[in-house]
């Protein structure tokens, strides 16, 4: 709260009643007495009136404030404290703060720690206590309170803020209820998820078993492993935070499960994944992922035949909304014109999943092997790039 | 190991998963039995002595999830070895009975039949299965 330092303004307006008030000759209100009456004796009486922009300040305050004297008698109360704490707003004026209402602002804790800051030993800042009133649910406040600084030492005014929290209160806690509720339901939502891949997962596998066919089988195998693409994803997510992935994480756990399942000797091929540190939105890694996971499948069932060895390279750099995810193989390289095989359902899938991420394909010769580039370039549609120019 | 064939005791509550698991183990060469949940699992374990591999679930109904099984196992019948899959992403195999493998769902098969491969190669330290 701002310090207020009052002019030493002597008008009267009507509309307010101005409270003349007797000045303190100490200031020793934190005395312990049983009865603050007992500190009040006014030796010379000075008749000091408010600056009536003052009170004028004060009783249009939005938030609940009053206006003390030092020996806690109420100069003005701001309507809102007069409605929001059910207090008649005529019978303010001039009763001691411990009267207001029913009486049920009469704490002695709080009134000790008022009387401290007329003093000027404390601020207070912050204090909470229960208002406890008769057939009335108890309300948690706020207090701030400290003294106006006018200059004139003989006339210490209190500034006492009253804030209700209760409803604030009981709002955060319901909140955090919410959240660890969402918390709770997001869990088992994972866990039945991962339930779900694992029954999918676990029927391809049985007919992939009981298939007479090779190429039936191979093709459960692909399903197979196009739900474990999906699989991996999910417990990526279900660790990182805020439902962005890191891409390095989930290609290298993608690759990983491929590896396991499709190769058989791991000394004769194997697969990188060289990623820079970037993290996706969801729905794009699901996209990102298949992707990966087709392109793999497809390096290690074409591109190593007759126990040929070889490497698969996974890797995906970003910069800006620019980005650039290239599958490259040592293999024998892609099989063109009329050698080139009719495109699958791994073509199709790759293909739909890159438009759909904005992005062009371009397959080349890497000298041995293939590399398979998946860029999109933000500025590629409407800006002219300065590289294009050249 | 029955007739020189290790014995898999899975136990799963779901029954596809459950089947899945069974067919796993059989294609891997091992015999399967099967229980629904840790109680059903421990009157197996009390009947048979021949039992080398347990494959447990972690979330089930009953008076034991997984991981309680699987350290019941541990003490009761220490040579067993032990295997958990669990739908939660994260859990620790420091929470589990020294030596045994966590795996989370859903699992590869190949994965659980390398692991399982593994651990029936290595030697149980205790005492030598009847």
């Amino acid at each position: 709260m701002a310090r207020f330092r009052l002019g030493h303004a002597k008008m009267l307006l009507s509309s307010f009643q101005s409270v003349a008030s007797a000045v303190l000759p100490s200031n020793d209100a934190l005395r312990e007495s049983p009865a603050p009456e007992a500190n009040f004796m006014p030796i010379s009486p000075t008749l000091h009136f408010e600056a009536a922009s003052t009170l004028a300040v004060v009783v249009s305050s939005h938030e609940p404030l009053l206006f003390l004297s030092d020996d806690l008698k109420i100069i003005a109360a701001s309507a809102s404290f007069c409605r929001a704490f059910e207090i008649d707003p005529a019978s303010v004026p001039g009763r001691r703060f411990s009267e207001l209402g029913d009486g049920e602002w009469a704490m002695p804790k709080l009134e000790s720690l008022l009387m401290a800051t007329a003093s000027g030993s404390v601020n207070i800042q912050a204090y909470e206590l229960e208002l406890k009133r008769l057939n009335q649910k108890t309300r948690q406040l706020v207090v701030n309170a400290q003294t106006l600084d006018d200059g004139d030492i003989n006339h210490i005014r209190l500034l006492v803020a009253v804030t209700d929290v209760t409803d604030a209160r009981a709002e955060a806690r319901l909140k955090d209820d919410l959240i660890r509720d969402k918390a709770i339901l997001l869990q088992e939502v994972q866990h039945r998820v991962a339930n779900s891949l694992q029954i999918i997962a676990s029927v391809l596998m049985q007919s992939a078993r009981r298939v007479q066919s090779e190429e039936a089988r191979g093709h459960l195998h692909n399903a197979h492993h196009r739900v474990m693409s999906i699989a991996a994803l999910q417990r990526q997510l279900s660790t990182s935070p805020g439902g962005s992935v890191e891409l390095r994480t989930y290609f290298k756990q993608l690759c990983q499960s491929l590896g396991a399942s499709m190769i058989a000797d791991p000394e004769r091929l194997s697969i990188q994944v060289t990623a820079d540190n970037s993290a996706v939105e969801a729905d794009v890694s699901v996209s990102l992922g298949l992707i990966v996971t087709e392109l793999v499948i497809n390096a290690l069932k074409h591109a190593f035949p007759d126990e040929r060895s070889g490497t698969i390279l996974v890797d995906y750099q970003s910069s800006g909304k620019d980005w650039t995810l290239s599958i490259t193989d040592d293999g024998i390289g892609m099989p063109a014109g009329s050698d080139a095989p009719k495109a699958g359902l791994g073509t199709g899938i790759v293909e739909a999943l890159v438009k759909n991420l904005g992005g062009e394909i371009n397959l080349s010769d890497a000298g041995p092997g293939t590399i398979v580039k998946i860029s999109h370039q933000e500025s590629a549609g409407s800006q002219t790039s300065f590289s294009n120019a050249a | 190991m029955n007739n020189g064939r290790p014995v898999v005791l899975i136990v799963e509550d779901s029954a596809l998963i459950r089947m899945g698991a069974v067919d796993l183990v059989l294609a891997a060469g091992y015999e399967a039995l099967e229980a629904r949940d840790a109680d059903e699992a421990i009157r197996i374990l009390e009947l048979r002595n021949d039992i080398d591999l347990v494959f447990t679930d972690v979330q089930m109904p009953g008076t034991m999830d997984g991981i309680k099984l699987s350290h019941y196992i541990r003490d009761r019948w220490p040579p067993v070895k032990l295997m958990v899959a669990s739908g939660a992403a994260i859990l620790e195999e420091s929470s589990l009975p020294s030596g045994s493998r966590f795996f989370s769902k859903p699992y590869d098969d190949h994965t659980i039949t390398d692991a399982m491969a593994l651990l029936l190669l290595s030697e149980t330290p205790s005492l030598p299965t009847a």
